[in-house]
């Protein structure tokens, strides 16, 4: 078993690194489409009137409601017959960011609205329009409070990123794959997948913590 | 010249869940005055400060503010930033610093330039007895005294032309009541006007120039300290004021 191990680790280990920088490259193009999306999503939802809080809300419940692979596959497949084209790890950003878009949403919403309204009355008194208070008063401790959430949703998309395997994306899954029916080393190979996957997610974890102590308010205990 | 009245209120009424919480209140405010005003919980005090710088709107009434009708007036956020308002649980912004929360109004609402805010953000800081070593904390780390100090101070800073208090010592222990009562006492000293609601009766009795005593959203009595507190005609004023008296222990004479 280690022998073959380190056979595959080193024979192969060039195209798994490539597999895993591609896997990096659509965790994080999707978890930045994600953040994004659903920074505006949950403003929109907590902060504005009527038809696009409505239309927000549709989009969170669409997307948490159906099967990321669907998502995917509505991607790749459906959108050549409207004539647009994309690659499979384009194809992947976007289904994967368009659907964490929905969960970061979620999360950022349930932060905004957590936050005192005491402290929001205390900013409308001095003055500070609605805009201001969005941005210095609820955002900054909004995230604060999301945090926790919001990296463990990027040790998610790590791991969900395998699923653009289903569309051909060169990611880790997919190359393992390839090496596993190349060498007919199936179980060595799925090992050495897993012990990669844990080791990032680790990694990934580790980082969250580091960036939620250097985030916290001193004396604040929540 | 500048008319005597500062602040105007005429037959101001709000309704709560249908419910009249205000009922055609009436009354004004003098430059360099400090009003008190006394009633039981739930009288509709807090919601009549809230009123008076729209952060809850009134459903009828008038409010003249330095000779501008407010109701009318579109940019809410320039009449506020002329009234501070000082709350019972401090409100400080728990992500900031003692200085910056002092210093967001100056910048954000004022436009003021970073280091100038900063130098009248310690200005007002220092005024209400919070030293420098205190400056970079964050309200957590401050007491309940220290925090509503800081909490005057930004209102301070804004220079207001009026600051409402709504309860700004009853979250305090006693001790701390007193430091915060002695700033508020300096500033009515320095004429800066003021709209206090509060169950500090010996306060009242010093600063104040007018106390109004507000029951289920009415004024049942107003007058100096002295007669609506001591000497009270209303029967229902008197029998607050008795309890008051024997929970603070104050000598009726
Ligand atoms: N947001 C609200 N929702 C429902 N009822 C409210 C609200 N705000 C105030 N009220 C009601 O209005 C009345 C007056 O409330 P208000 O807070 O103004 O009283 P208060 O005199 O400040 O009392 P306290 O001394 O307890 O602070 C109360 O009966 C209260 O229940
Ligand atoms: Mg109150």
């Amino acid at each position: 078993m280690i022998s073959e191990l380190l056979y595959v680790s080193l024979k192969y280990g060039l195209l798994l690194l490539e597999g895993l920088r591609t896997t990096f490259i659509i965790t994080i193009a999707s978890y930045a489409i994600g953040f994004a999306g659903g920074l505006c999503i949950a403003i929109a939802r907590v902060f504005f009137h009527k038809i696009l809080k409505v239309f927000a809300g549709v989009y969170v419940e669409l997307f948490r409601g159906t099967p990321m692979l669907v998502q995917l596959f509505f991607v790749y497949y459906a959108l050549p017959e409207i004539g647009i084209r994309v690659d499979p790890v384009t194809a992947s950003i976007i289904a994967i960011g368009l659907n964490s878009a929905a969960y970061q949403a979620e999360y950022i919403r349930s932060a905004l609205s957590s936050i005192p309204y005491s402290e929001i009355e205390a900013a409308y008194s001095l003055g500070l329009t609605k805009l201001n208070i969005l941005i210095y008063i609820m955002l900054p401790q909004a995230i604060r409070i999301a945090i926790p959430t919001l990296t463990n949703e990027a040790i998610y998309l790590f791991k969900y990123s395998s699923i653009a395997y289903f569309v051909t994306a060169s990611e880790l899954m997919y190359v393992g794959k390839l090496i596993a029916t190349r060498t007919f080393l199936y179980v060595e190979v799925y090992v050495l997948l897993a012990l990669l996957y844990i080791l990032f997610s680790i990694v990934l974890s580790e980082i969250a913590r580091y960036i939620e102590r250097k985030l916290q308010i001193p004396g604040y205990v929540t | 010249m500048l008319k005597e009245e500062l602040l105007i209120v005429e037959d101001l009424w709000k309704f709560i869940d249908g419910k009249p919480v205000l009922k055609g209140i009436t009354f004004d405010v003098s430059r360099g005055e400090t009003k008190v005003i006394l009633g039981p919980s739930g009288a509709g005090k807090s919601t009549l400060l809230r009123c008076i710088n729209l952060l809850v709107v009134p459903d009828r009434g008038r409010i003249i503010f330095d000779g501008e009708d407010v109701l009318k007036r579109r940019d809410i956020h320039n009449v506020r930033s002329k009234m501070g308002f000082v709350f019972q649980h401090f409100n400080l912004f728990s992500h900031m610093t003692a200085l910056e929360n002092v210093m967001l109004g100056l910048v954000k609402v004022k436009k003021m330039p970073k280091h100038e805010a900063e130098k009248k953000a310690k200005e007002a800081l220092m005024a209400v007895g919070i030293a420098e070593e205190l400056w970079n904390r964050y309200p957590a780390q401050l007491s309940g005294g220290q925090q509503q100090r800081v909490a005057i101070a930004r209102a301070l800073a804004m220079e207001p032309k009026l600051i409402l208090f709504d309860e700004p010592t009853s979250a305090l222990d006693p001790e701390l009541i007193w430091e915060v009562l002695n700033v508020m006492e300096r500033l009515a000293k320095a004429k800066m006007t003021m709209i206090v609601v509060t169950h500090e009766i010996g306060f009242a009795m010093r600063v104040a120039s007018e106390v109004m005593f507000l029951d289920d959203g009415m004024i049942l009595e107003r007058g100096p300290p002295e007669q609506v507190i001591l000497n009270p005609c209303n029967e229902r004023v008197k029998r607050f004021m008795d309890r008051m008296k024997y929970v603070y222990s104050l000598d009726t004479g």
